[in-house]
């Protein structure tokens, strides 16, 4: 399928292995993303200021126009603000983890399985809530992970909030909810959005933090090891 | 400015969107900053601005509110209790180092470029105590050209009115 691609910032810098994941795995599933031309910062969470919010990240749909309406949005930040400013729903946003299902899941070429590895799949806050612009099915990466053959821990704290906003203002604060989630969980940590990875990259002691794309990039043969 | 209509403007609330809580107090059962053992709760929060009281800068969900929405998905009314405390924040004009860098970089650029993020804020995170993740953070380096944008609508490129003029690349 053809679908619009908006990777947002972080996907351009610190969080590059997230959008280079994403574009593989959808190469993989058939898909063909295509950049939304002069796309801008879709104002994460910083402003205060409701329209002016809405007015940055509706730029984006704005230039998507005419050109996508299906749009794969990989950063849990924009993917909310996105959804927020499509008010009146003329588009279909999307998260990568929305692509997936067990069907294409089942179909993917496995190379390599994950038995015997324990992983903890935490999507974090926003592709759980608000309800309203949270993912459909929200137990997409446990399905992942068990389809080829991982098993799962930490399922009470998979939406628990890591305060990866918190990392430059009052780290102590970051610090504190990610250890929280942190000793409540077992195994590599699988995650879905740039401010969990930095948030329990940093005060994950031993342990992997992976994007999910990356597990899937491993089972396919594509990346050699986790 | 701080009035409670100013904030609910800013938050996009109506009026009528915050008579109906009912002090259910069901936003400070599931909030995040529980876990930070601060004594303060959302409704709290929202009873005082309602009463016309002045937030002050120092308040625990000013400070520390992540963001989690928690609380306005546990609302019955969904009130987006993370979006009124930025307003609060907004009105109090309360932006550390980090906060500015990054809408200077959208007033430039249009998008986060992270090393100038990084650079503006360096003094906070020299004298933070940042610099032992850095062996941590370096699988985030990498080094790319700034892209600038066409165009963006933040207050800022409006004011100006340029960058917002032009056409559709
Ligand atoms: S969004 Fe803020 S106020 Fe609401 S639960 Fe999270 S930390 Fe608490
Ligand atoms: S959950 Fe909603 S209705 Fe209940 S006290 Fe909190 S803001 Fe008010």
């Amino acid at each position: 399928m053809e679908y619009g691609y908006y990777p947002g910032c972080s996907l351009t810098g610190s969080a590059k292995k997230l959008d280079q994941g994403v574009r593989q795995v959808c190469k993989k599933l058939g898909h063909n993303l295509t950049e939304i031309p002069d796309w801008n910062c879709c104002g994460a969470l910083e402003y205060g200021d409701r329209n002016e919010l809405m007015s940055i990240s509706g730029e984006n749909l704005k230039k998507a126009e005419g050109i996508h309406k299906e749009i794969v949005v990989p950063c849990p930040a924009c993917y909310k603000n996105l959804k927020d400013a499509d008010s009146d729903k003329s588009f279909n946003i999307l998260s990568p983890l929305e692509l997936l299902n067990n069907e294409n899941l089942l179909k993917m070429e496995q190379k390599n399985d994950l038995k015997g590895q324990v992983f903890f799949p935490y999507y974090g806050c926003l592709l759980m809530r608000p309800e309203g612009s949270a993912i459909k099915n929200k137990n997409i990466m446990e399905d992942a992970i068990s389809t080829f053959g991982g098993d799962i821990d930490g399922e009470k704290m998979k939406d628990r909030c890591c305060g990866g906003n918190q990392l430059f203002l009052n780290k102590w604060v970051t610090e504190k909810l990610s250890n929280l989630i942190l000793t409540k969980s077992k195994g590599t940590i699988v995650v879905f959005c740039p401010f969990c990875h930095m948030a329990m990259k940093t005060f994950a002691e031993g342990r992997k933090v992976i994007y999910l794309t990356d597990l899937l990039l491993y089972v396919m043969g594509e990346n050699k090891s986790l | 400015m701080q009035t409670t209509d100013h904030i609910m403007e800013l938050a996009g609330h109506r009026q009528e969107d915050f008579s109906v809580c009912m002090g259910c107090k069901v936003c400070a059962s599931v909030c995040t900053i529980n876990d930070l053992d601060i004594d303060m709760n959302p409704q709290e929060f929202l009873l005082k601005l309602f009463m016309g009281e002045e937030i002050k800068a120092d308040n625990p969900l000013v400070r520390y509110c992540t963001s989690c929405y928690r609380c306005a998905s546990a609302c019955p009314w969904q009130i987006r209790i993370p979006e009124v405390v930025r307003a609060v924040k907004e009105s109090l004009g309360i932006e550390a180092r980090f906060e500015k860098a990054f809408k200077k970089s959208l007033d430039i650029w249009g998008r986060v470029y992270e090393p100038f993020v990084v650079i503006m804020s360096a003094p906070d995170l020299l004298m933070g105590g940042y610099i032992k993740f850095l062996p941590k953070w370096m699988e985030y380096a990498g080094f790319h050209f700034p892209h600038k944008v066409k165009r963006i609508r933040t207050s800022h490129t409006l004011k100006k009115g340029s960058s917002s003029k032009e056409g559709r690349s």
